[in-house]
């Protein structure tokens, strides 16, 4: 860095120096104290549900949620089918309706 | 036992009176300069008046300290309508936590304390608004600006000093928190390395350290902006 450069920065670095301190507003008092008496509400409050967290998190829990029941549901819907099937079979076997069966009704079938 | 404080440095003129009444064991003393009356209360008899709710307290309170508090918020936040909230906020929040304040710190101190803590919680605020823009104007009313912080101009600063003094409160606002706060109360507010490390409760070869680290990445952002 040449020299220019360096006085630049140190310009900059020292600009603080001897800085005056800042005072508050005029009527300071007569504003807090209508805002204590107006009811406190912290710089940049809103109602906690409109935070961008909180609208981040309960839009991650709705997709979790979904995401949950979709492949549950998958799930779910596979093991019904087996379980439909067993049933089907099972009840089958118990009334003895083979394959045959499914022709009781064929009046055209050789007896 | 009843003490009684002279105070030094106090001259009255012609026009003013000085009186003192005795309350509680508390010995205050008032003056009077063109039929305005001032108290002039000790830190402890302070405190219990703040304790007992007494409003002359706290706006004695008020009136000794919000130069300071608000040098330090508007050092912090660099922006004078939020530091001026930010400094309303401390008040707000000394009134209602006297009580747990166990005079362990000067009051000073304290204020300092809440004051630095709130105007790094309005920072924090102002990021995740930036981050979260998109959904602060979803769900919001759509009329918040998303701080894009303008150049600030202190306003202590001579005029001459003023673009100088701008690229530096940029710089600045780009510290870490810690460095932040111990750089502003050591350059606007005056306090000696002692006072931060109370205010900042840490050592003082600590705000030592946090100071240089400070002055270098200043020194290393500055650099790259100008070269």
């Amino acid at each position: 860095m040449n020299n220019e450069q360096n006085k630049k920065v140190e310009d900059i670095l020292s600009s603080l120096d001897g800085v005056q301190k800042a005072v508050a507003p005029d009527f300071f008092y007569t504003r807090l104290k209508a805002r204590m008496e107006k009811g406190f509400e912290p710089v940049g409050s809103k109602s906690w549900v409109l935070r961008p967290v909180y609208a981040m998190a309960a839009l991650v829990v709705i997709i979790v949620i979904n995401a949950a029941v979709i492949f549950n549901g998958q799930n779910n819907t596979t093991e019904d089918t087996v379980a439909d099937t067993d049933t089907f079979q099972s009840v089958a076997a118990e009334y003895a309706l083979n394959d045959n069966s499914a022709n009781l009704y064929d009046l055209n079938q050789d007896k | 036992m009843i003490q009684v404080r002279f105070l030094s440095g106090l001259h009255l003129k012609d026009s003013a009176s000085l009186s003192l009444f005795i309350y509680k064991q508390h010995v205050f003393v008032s003056y009077s300069v063109k039929n305005q009356t001032f108290q002039l209360l000790n830190e402890i008899e302070l405190i219990q008046g703040l304790r007992n709710g007494d409003e002359s307290a706290f706006k004695y309170l008020v009136d000794n300290y919000k130069d300071r508090v608000f040098n330090t918020t508007i050092g912090i936040v660099q922006n004078a309508e939020d530091a001026e909230d930010v400094a309303q906020e401390v008040f707000i929040q000394v009134y209602r936590s006297i009580h747990s304040f166990k005079g362990e710190s000067k009051l000073s101190t304290w204020l300092y304390r809440i004051a630095t803590t709130r105007s790094l919680d309005l920072l924090r605020s102002r990021k995740s608004k930036k981050r979260f823009g998109f959904i602060q104007r979803l769900f919001g009313d759509g009329n918040e600006p998303l701080y894009e912080i303008p150049d600030f101009n202190h306003p202590g600063v001579a005029m001459d000093r003023k673009e100088n003094a701008a690229k530096l409160f940029k710089a600045i606002n780009q510290l870490p928190e810690n460095q932040k706060t111990a750089f502003t109360l050591h350059k606007l507010e005056d306090l000696s390395y002692q006072e931060v490390s109370e205010v900042m409760q840490t050592s003082i070869a600590a705000v030592e350290s946090l100071m240089h680290r400070a002055k270098q990445n200043l020194r290393k952002m500055l650099e790259k902006e100008s070269g």
